[in-house]
């Protein structure tokens, strides 16, 4: 029951803020100086074709309603069209593999990071002021200090060159087919192909996730065993991998979780420049081409998407610590 | 504003870190190297090295080659796969104009010679221009070698600092100045005021702040502020009658620097825009538990305003967490700043971001033009999150992690 | 007899940055099976620090350094002589010399611990019931296999964790643990006790979170329980009620028991032999009727107040007027350490007193000169003397 009020109450903030996303992101547009047909239309295009333009995107009404019709049109899914490529809805340039391939970069990193970084900060706080502890707190320093494209860049110098193998531009096929290839076909070329287009990928955009959750799990884990609970746990006599695991690194990782929701925000950006980097065909590259060509409509999809998503998620993680965390439902 | 036993606790750490002794090294370094970019430059940064394509290149990228880059592809990349292609870039690049007969891997011992352009003055006040050949120890005059069209990288590095100094602390600063108040009043009347204000902040939080800041650089990059031209006071005072050249320890050199660079105006603006809402978060949390103090609650009742409350008590108990966070922030704007110019919306191409940007097209052959200027990023950000790191131990101000997101 | 715990010179020290800490200082005394052994003392005294050096739970910079704990486990004895006979004398095993596995071994199957504050010693985030529920595990797991508590894992590494955490059905704690954490719960006095198993820490008040870590103690059935001011974080009116409910307990289960308390009336009621501490050192140290009827160390009668008696001897302790001592070693002088604040100083305490007999039961003994002559006024020190 309070965990259900919890969460109702949690939903009306969300969506809340998904209206405010929304709202900021459709006034972006007017703080644009100059017509924004200007952009659209080839230089030498006539006043009639710029009226049509207008009319198209409905620039002549007033804003207020212009906003009303932006948020009616949003709410059964249409973003518009495209002011680029006019005939092509927004949502058919986002929902489709653009889309797919960010997110499984996303994951693909996130994967990377919580692989790697959960037992490098367990060791590190386990053997506190020894070699090991040394070289993690060395490498999560490095890892929060580097810009990521440029991450990639080495990677591709490093790795991808001498290699050979690891193609550092285009993506390869999508996860889900090249999956399906392996099941119903036994082809596991695809699967393959796929691990090594996304490799540099997803460590480049993996590494500063990797060394915060090292870092924070290390202190977190510190700062935890620490706790009289812990010597209470000790004192019953409870084999010390189970109070490691259950006691210790659970409340650890608890916060991080919240942590980690704010810094989600970090992944996407990450991700755009690691798109860039190797040419992978996503939504943060797909953002910058359109930001390019001024393609508002674009824009605006994108953006509310990744900030939806981001809402979302941060939404999830925080009915999930109150799972988690049975504290925060009565605060 | 700081307290005795703050300055001891941030003393008693710094003595005991070697990792905050380095930090402040590393980020004193990059600020003096900043500050005095046109003495640290060995050239102008702008200043672009054609080659003539005959004679220089035939000598020459010989030389390279035996010297360094073919020896080293052949080492490292499989001769069968590779080799080919390689050669044909290396032939197409000899041909190519924009490609430079100077090129060095930096290190390498390498002279060659280049022709410059130069002002002969006469006597009679009349001048010709002359092109002179000079020798040019590539080792000593390109220390990091330079880009594709012949600019030299260590220049360029030493005044991409500036730009990357200039909007890290400016665009903290700024942040800081916004969100500082907006979280201090959030926190400190709390009640409604506090809701609208925390709803507002929970929409900025909602962006990731690399997409946000994209978006407004969208925006704002039509507008007339895009860039502006910050003058070198160094170069003018270097060029200047008035100014005796013996105050200019190598008055000559400097005079020759750029006499204003590109500041990203925008950019800066727009780190601040979305970065602000983490000011305002600490200073509310802050203001919130300092609220009930019973000394405030004492001050009040005795009439003092809410501003001079806000001012006297509240401001300065806040002050240790801002600090980090602004150290933190500082950081993670120059991290930011480096993203926006590697995608090209920074205005300005003098700066590290864009630098190893500019070095993509050649990382089989070239590696080091993208390579030096994220080194100089790495440098100066982790010399900063060392600070951070040691201001956080010694105040403990209990934010580990919120430093923001990109 | 033999007592089936003896505890012989403990030392512990603190080697912080500032310095070292002497904590406890050549700490000996007996606890017969059944008998309830108290110690007493101001804060900072050692007590605590006593306690967890018994389950060699001190935590680093501190170290146990010197001294033995012999207690009487027979099966123990046996297995362990074979290696170490030096650790062994007839029944006893001498603690310290075990390695840490089979100390730790012994936690939770043969010592139980109650600590002070019960809020901040049970996990937030993992419900009562949950934990105590552990505690039972453990010891089922020792009765089936007391090879296997040696481990260090128990075969719960982080692989088992992740299995715990994905697949509900799996778990360290079995179901009939969980239903007889449910009856611990019940016998310790917690009301609507399966239900309560089921919350968290953070909605038990202070009182129903000590008695489930006194129902957490029971789990384990150990040998030994050391209570460590087990109601100084509660409430005046629930103290009472915590304390019958553990003293009801000790009754009938008969447990061997050290129990620290500040409560005089605790002590009266439920000890049968008492350690006042002073400094980390035991300054005195005998029967009840020993240390009530006869105290004899400056300290004692001054914490007794003006009311020796036992039956009066409903109060806390009386606070006593001066400085606690440093324990920092470079601040101790070599005399009695009670002295700057010792009504009866003489000259000859500026010298450190040995631990004598005093009148009264063969355990009686005090560190004080007062425990082998009579107090002379002519003797003592002059007002003053140690202000400076
Ligand atoms: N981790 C530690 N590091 C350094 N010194 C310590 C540490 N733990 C305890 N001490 C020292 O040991 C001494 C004894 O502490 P202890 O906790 O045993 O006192 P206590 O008698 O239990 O007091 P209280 O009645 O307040 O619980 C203290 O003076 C303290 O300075
Ligand atoms: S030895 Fe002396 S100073 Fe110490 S308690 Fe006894 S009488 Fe007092
Ligand atoms: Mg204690």
């Amino acid at each position: 029951m309070r965990f259900i009020r919890f969460f109702l109450k949690r939903l009306v903030h969300s969506l809340f803020v998904i209206w405010g996303v929304v709202t900021v992101v459709f006034f972006l547009r007017f703080l644009t100086p100059g017509d924004p047909t200007t952009a659209l239309v080839s230089p030498d295009a006539g006043q009639d074709v710029r009226d049509a333009l207008r009319e198209e995107l409905r620039l002549d009404e007033p804003i207020y309603i212009q906003y009303f019709e932006y948020l009616t049109d949003l709410m059964v899914g249409d973003f518009g069209n495209s002011m680029d490529v006019l005939d092509r809805p927004v949502t058919e340039w986002i929902f489709s593999a653009y889309l797919i391939r960010s997110v499984e970069l996303a994951l693909a990193a996130t994967f990377v990071a919580v692989v790697i970084a959960i037992p490098l900060g367990v060791i590190s706080a386990r053997r506190r002021h020894q070699p090991a502890d040394y070289s993690a707190t060395l490498f999560s320093l490095f890892g929060i200090s580097t810009p990521n494209f440029w991450l990639g860049i080495m990677l591709i110098i490093i790795v991808a060159v001498p290699v050979g193998f690891i193609p550092t531009g285009n993506p390869g096929p999508l996860f889900y087919q090249a999956l399906g290839d392996a099941v119903t076909q036994g082809n596991f070329g695809g699967l393959w192909d796929w691990l090594r287009h996304i490799f540099l990928p997803a460590i480049t955009l993996g590494t500063y996730f990797t060394a915060l959750i090292t870092r924070l799990t290390r202190s977190g884990m510190l700062e935890e065993i620490g706790k009289p609970y812990v010597k209470a746990c000790h004192a019953k006599g409870l084999p010390e991998t189970l109070t490691l695991y259950k006691h210790v690194l659970r409340n650890t990782l608890i916060p991080i979780i919240t942590i980690l929701g704010l810094q989600l925000g970090t992944l996407i950006g990450g991700a755009i420049v690691t798109e860039v980097v190797f040419e992978w065909n996503g939504l943060g590259q797909l953002l910058i081409d359109r930001i390019s060509s001024r393609d508002w409509t674009m824009i605006q999809g994108i953006i509310i998407v990744i900030g939806v998503s981001f809402v979302v998620i941060n939404t999830i993680v925080d009915i999930l610590y109150a799972y988690l965390d049975p504290q925060v439902i009565d605060q | 504003m700081i307290s005795d036993r703050v300055k001891a606790s941030l003393k008693r750490e710094f003595k005991t870190s070697r990792m905050a002794q380095l930090g402040l090294i590393l980020v004193l370094l990059v600020i003096i190297v900043a500050t005095f970019a046109p003495f640290f430059a060995l050239h102008d940064p702008t200043e672009q090295r054609i080659g003539t394509g005959d004679g220089v290149d035939d000598d020459d990228a010989g030389v390279i080659g035996d010297n360094g880059v073919e020896e080293d592809d052949d080492d490292d990349i499989d001769p069968g796969d590779i080799d080919d292609a390689d050669e044909a870039d290396e032939a197409e690049s000899t041909d190519r104009t924009d490609v430079p007969p100077l090129s060095p891997i930096p290190g390498h011992q390498f002279v060659g010679e280049t022709e410059e352009i130069q002002r002969v003055d006469h006597e009679d006040g009349t001048f010709d221009i002359e092109i002179v050949e000079t020798e040019v120890n590539a080792d000593r005059a390109f220390p990091l070698g330079t880009n594709t069209v012949g600019q030299d990288i260590y220049s360029r590095i030493v005044y991409g600092a500036r730009i990357s100094m200039l909007v890290g602390i400016l665009g903290a600063g700024l942040a800081a100045l916004v969100g500082v108040p907006y979280g201090l009043a959030a926190g400190y009347f709390g009640g409604r005021l506090d809701d609208g204000l925390m709803r507002g902040a929970d929409v900025m939080l909602a962006f990731p702040s690399l997409v946000l800041a994209i978006a407004l650089v969208g925006v704002f990059r039509d507008s007339g502020f895009h860039t502006t031209q910050l003058p070198d006071p160094f170069v003018l005072a270097a060029q200047s009658d008035t100014v005796p050249n013996v105050l200019i320890p190598r008055a000559d050199h400097v005079a020759a620097m750029p006499e204003s660079i590109t500041f990203p105006v925008t950019v800066t603006l727009v780190v601040a825009l979305v970065n602000w809402v983490w000011f305002a978060r600490i200073a509310r949390g802050e203001a919130i538990s300092i609220r009930t103090e019973e000394y405030v609650k004492a001050a009040r009742s005795l009439g003092a305003s809410h501003t001079r409350i806000l001012r006297q008590h509240v401001l300065p108990n806040a002050i240790t967490p801002i600090i980090v966070l602004a150290t933190i922030q500082v950081a993670f704007i120059i991290l930011l700043e480096a993203a926006l110019s590697f995608l090209g919306f920074s205005g300005t191409n003098l700066t590290w971001g864009a630098d190893v940007e500019s070095g993509r097209g050649d990382l089989a052959t070239s590696w080091w033009i993208s390579t030096m200027p994220g080194i100089a990023i790495v440098i100066a950000v982790i010399g900063v999150n060392l600070i951070g790191d040691w201001l956080r131990d010694a105040l403990d101000p209990g934010i580990e992690g919120e430093s923001g997101g990109m | 007899m033999e007592p089936l715990l003896r505890v012989e010179d403990l030392t512990t020290r603190f080697f912080t940055e500032e310095g070292q800490v002497n904590a406890v200082e050549k700490v000996s005394f007996d606890v017969a099976g059944g008998d309830v052994f108290g110690i007493v003392g101001e804060s900072g005294s050692g007590k605590s620090v006593t306690a967890l050096s018994l389950v060699d739970l001190v935590d680093s910079p501190g170290r146990v350094t010197d001294g033995s704990v012999w207690f009487r486990q027979p099966e123990m004895a046996e297995r362990i002589a074979e290696d170490q006979p030096e650790a062994v004398d007839g029944e006893m095993v001498d603690l310290q010399q075990l390695n840490s596995r089979e100390r730790r071994a012994l936690r939770g199957s043969e010592f139980a611990l109650i600590f002070q504050d019960p809020m901040s010693s049970f996990n937030p985030s993992i419900t009562v019931g949950e934990q105590v529920a552990e505690a039972v595990e453990v010891q089922k797991r020792a009765k089936a296999n007391p090879r296997a508590l040696r481990s260090r894992t128990q075969g719960f590494g982080l692989g088992k964790f992740l299995t715990t955490s994905m697949v509900p059905t799996v778990d360290y704690v079995s179901d009939e643990a969980h239903a007889r954490a449910v009856e611990l719960l019940d016998t310790v006095g917690i009301p609507d006790p399966a239900a309560r198993a089921t919350e968290y820490p953070h909605q038990f008040s202070g009182g129903m979170l000590q008695r489930a870590m006194i129902a957490q103690a029971l789990a384990t059935e150990t040998s030994v329980l050391i209570a460590d001011e087990p109601t100084t974080a509660l409430d005046v009116t629930i103290q009472a009620q915590v304390l019958q409910t553990l003293a009801e307990i000790q009754d009938e289960h008969d447990m061997t028991t050290v129990l620290i308390t500040h409560n005089l009336g605790v002590i009266a009621r439920m000890c049968d032999q008492v350690g006042v501490m002073y400094a980390g050192e035991f300054v005195e140290r005998g029967t009840l009727e020993d240390l009530f009827e006869r105290p004899t160390h400056p300290y004692t009668e001054g914490l007794l107040g003006s009311s020796p008696s036992l039956d009066a001897a409903s109060q806390r302790l009386q606070p006593i007027e001066g400085n606690v001592p440093s324990l920092f070693d470079e601040e101790m002088d070599n005399r009695c350490y009670f002295a700057d604040r010792c009504p009866k100083a003489m000259h000859e305490c500026l010298t450190k007193p040995e631990t004598y007999d005093a009148s009264g039961s063969e355990s009686h003994s005090a560190r004080c000169y007062l425990a082998t002559q009579e107090y002379d006024s002519a003797d003592a020190l002059p007002e003053g003397y140690f202000d400076d």
